[in-house]
């Protein structure tokens, strides 16, 4: 789930960026270090929207770093169990499939896909109902649920399931192509 | 064998046996013939007597004893559509529905009686204990209304849309009570209900609806408008609906069970059989080996297995083994009993899906459709009714003795209907006992004769027929009653001199009246059977007109002879009538009296001379 939140950060820039771009160093330099990052309290932080305050900077001994205490506005997004996904497969193998939806990494593992469904070794690993109509191989898109997840301080994985009502496929390559 | 040589035979036999029956009051034989579809007849007879005996192994359909209850039913019979309603399938089921004023299994098809029984074995799986009282109230055995549920489905299942002051009169309930209850069926939604204002003549329009659905029974009377509004509400079940809900519930449960049976959701554990170190799913992402894209032991380099019966309900804190499979028994065993107990309701359920479901829309549609269905059903009779109660000329509309123009007209699948002794007649609820032989009667006063038939449309497309001299005389006096006006006592005084006066100039030519009427009646039920009625419409209206003239010097003749003639007559009648029906005469009638009955014994309730086909 997405959500858009107000988030503070220590800042240390260099003494080289002091001068008329200060601010513009500051927040070039904030956006590079935190979209893209996961911490496990907010998720991940999928963009800064704005910059709310810069606080005064601090200098630190000996270094000549200094600190600035920054609040930017971001949008983070954090998977919750029960909640439904789409996501696109990444890898298959025959305990189950791994799927990325954005940032996040899902595993589902082969009892938590239907049952009619069956790993096909080979070339292109994959899985497939009898009759095949339904397959699911790399860069199929599947629409998942979460049923678990594991948060560590920089990291979020989960587990997930296709075995409910209206889960599973929702676009495959393979067929198509 | 033809319908109509079915008819034809049975109009021997009739010939044959007719003395035999004549004799009798008591029996009372409709048989309706319907046209281009399979012949049903309905006996109704209260001595068993040769005739219908005769009758219904030629005729073999409905036998159906004591006042429409049907005995036995033939396949036809189970086998008819519901839709599309030709006026005698609406007429015979309004015979067999009258006990219940609606639709019911017995009348229904399978897919009427299948959904009837899904909802009755739902509510008994359900909605058996469900008590709609307030929580707080505190439950005492006599305020326990469990069980209230299952009856008012029950009850619901017989009627289409009810207001819910009625249905609660029916069921002996408390209002209150009963929508208490409606509405949590609502939430459940089994029942659809609709709440509007209105008033008292809309009240009545439903009223006509039902009496449409139920007995045929038409009240056009639009006299007294009270324009104070209340709120009414209707409920009505809802069977698709019901079968969807039915269905999820099942679904619902067994999902809930096997998911828990079968932890579905719990993290796959895995082990690596070297050195027995476990992993979960969530480890996943480290466990792959950048080689073939299997799960490796971290510390082993070995290949993991699955471990299929590891629960995660570990993780919860349930690390009682025992507990955990006590649990998993009684989970097993809950859904073993689940499946048993209601395998009669899933059968139902794949038996039903395929089937249509009644469907009766909302209140306003179902209103106009069974009143449009109870004016086809009833012939052009009841549309006559509106058209002229608003006209303010019906026949009803200046109360008259028994000399008007009487007009019968008897509708092709019509045959004939034996009269009743008075004392028999007092047994009906309603007049509806007439209907059954799918009469359309129809008593023209001698002031607006002809305007009222050229007025009429010809929709069913009857054909003219001698009505018995019976019939009238009911007609009249029901007319009267339906006006709430007792003008019972002008009769004798007025109507003899009246038919005696009538009698004289008729009489001579009443032979050949009698014989050329019956020839074309002939006629015109031959043609009727053979084609489509509306391909001979502009004829038969033609016939009816110099009928009507025919009939009436007739029936003038006849009503004010003696019993003895009138017997002669109906048996001269019988001989050659196509519709196969006796027509017979109270032993002791003069026309007026056999129906006034001199006991005074007339039928209270009767209130509609509409006399349908």
């Amino acid at each position: 789930m997405f959500f858009h939140i107000v988030l503070e950060r220590n800042m240390q820039l260099h003494p080289r960026h002091f001068g008329p771009h200060l601010r513009d160093k500051l927040v070039a330099k904030l956006m590079k270090d935190v979209e893209g990052t996961c911490s496990g309290r907010h998720g991940f932080v999928v963009a800064i929207t704005g910059v709310d305050n810069i606080g005064k900077g601090l200098i630190r001994d000996g270094t000549g770093f200094v600190t600035f205490p920054v609040k930017y506005q971001c949008v983070v997004f954090r998977p919750f169990k029960g909640e439904i996904l789409e996501a696109v497969v990444t890898m298959v193998n025959k305990m189950g499939f791994f799927a990325e939806a954005g940032p996040v990494q899902i595993f589902v593992s082969n009892h938590l896909i239907p049952d009619d469904m069956e790993f096909q070794a080979g070339d292109v690993p994959n899985y497939t109902t009898s009759d095949g109509s339904v397959k699911i191989q790399k860069e199929s898109e599947v629409r998942l649920k979460i049923i678990g997840t594991r948060v560590d301080a920089t990291e979020i994985f989960c587990i997930g399931t296709i075995k409910d009502d209206f889960l599973g496929v929702i676009n495959d390559p393979g067929a198509s192509s | 064998m033809t319908g109509i040589d079915q008819l034809r035979n049975l109009r021997n036999l009739r010939g044959t046996c007719c003395e035999d029956v004549a004799m009798t009051n008591e029996v009372i034989a409709s048989l309706t013939y319907e046209l281009g579809s399979k012949p049903q007849l309905h006996v109704v007879e209260t001595p068993s007597r040769l005739l219908c005996a005769t009758a219904s192994r030629i005729v073999p359909d409905v036998v159906v004893a004591s006042w429409g209850f049907p005995l036995a039913a033939s396949p036809w019979h189970g086998a008819r559509e519901p839709l599309p309603q030709t006026p005698l399938m609406a007429s015979s089921r309004q015979v067999h529905d009258k006990p219940v004023r609606s639709w019911s299994p017995s009348t229904g098809t399978i897919s009427q009686d299948l959904i009837v029984s899904l909802v009755k074995l739902a509510a008994r799986a359900f909605y058996d204990d469900v008590t709609t009282k307030g929580d707080n109230q505190p439950k005492t055995g006599r305020s326990d209304n469990r069980g209230m549920a299952v009856v008012v489905l029950d009850a619901l299942t017989r009627r289409q849309w009810v207001r819910e002051e009625d249905l609660a009169k029916d069921l002996k309930l408390h209002s209150k009570q009963l929508r208490r209850t409606l509405r949590y069926f609502e939430e459940e939604k089994l029942v659809t209900r609709d709440h509007r204002k209105e008033t008292a003549k809309g009240a009545r329009i439903f009223s006509a609806a039902v009496a449409a659905t139920g007995d045929g029974q038409s009240s056009g009377k639009d006299g007294e408008e009270k324009l104070k509004l209340h709120t009414h509400s209707y409920c009505c079940l809802d069977y698709a609906q019901i079968y969807d809900v039915v269905r999820y519930r099942l679904h619902r449960m067994r999902k809930k069970l096997k998911d828990e049976l079968e932890n579905r959701n719990t993290v796959q554990e895995y082990v690596c059989p070297n050195c027995n170190r476990r992993y979960t799913a969530f480890d996943a992402l480290q466990l792959i080996s950048p080689d073939d894209e299997s799960f490796r032991c971290e510390s082993c380099r070995a290949e993991l297995v699955a471990e299929s019966d590891k629960r995660a309900a570990e993780e919860m804190g349930d690390n009682d083994d025992n507990a955990r499979r006590r649990r998993r028994e009684k989970l097993k065993d809950m859904l073993q009993k689940m499946e048993v107990q209601l395998k009669p309701l899933s059968d139902l359920l794949n038996r039903v899906k395929d089937l249509p479901v009644p469907e009766f829309g909302s209140l306003q549609a179902w209103e106009a459709r069974a009143n449009a269905a109870g004016r086809a059903a009833n012939g052009d009779s009841s549309a006559n009714d509106s058209s002229r109660s608003s006209q303010g000329q019906g026949y009803g509309g200046t109360p008259m003795p028994f000399l008007g123009e009487t007009k019968s007209r008897v509708s092709e699948f019509s045959c004939g209907v034996i009269l009743p002794s008075s004392i028999m007649l007092q047994k009906l609820p309603l007049c509806s006992a007439i209907m059954i032989g799918g009469f359309n009667v129809e008593v023209a006063l001698s002031g607006v004769p002809v305007k009222e038939e050229d007025s009429k449309p010809d929709v069913s497309a009857t054909t003219m027929k001698v009505l018995p001299p019976w019939m009238i005389k009911q007609g009249m006096n029901l007319t009267m009653e339906q006006r709430g006006e007792v003008k019972q006592e002008l009769r004798p005084e007025s109507s003899s001199p009246a038919n005696q006066l009538d009698d004289k100039k008729s009489k001579v030519n009443d032979k050949d009246d009698e014989k050329s009427i019956q020839a074309s009646e002939k006629k015109h039920l031959c043609d009727e059977y053979l084609k489509a009625y509306y391909a001979a419409l502009l004829q038969r209206q033609q016939d009816q007109e110099e009928a009507a003239k025919r009939n009436q010097q007739e029936l003038d003749n006849i009503s004010s002879e003696m019993p003895r003639q009138v017997g002669m007559k109906s048996k001269r009648e019988d001989d050659d009538r196509d519709d196969g029906v006796e027509w017979e005469e109270a032993p002791t009638g003069s026309l007026g009296l056999s129906l006034v009955s001199p006991t005074g014994c007339f039928p209270k309730e009767v209130d509609s001379l509409v006399i349908v086909a």
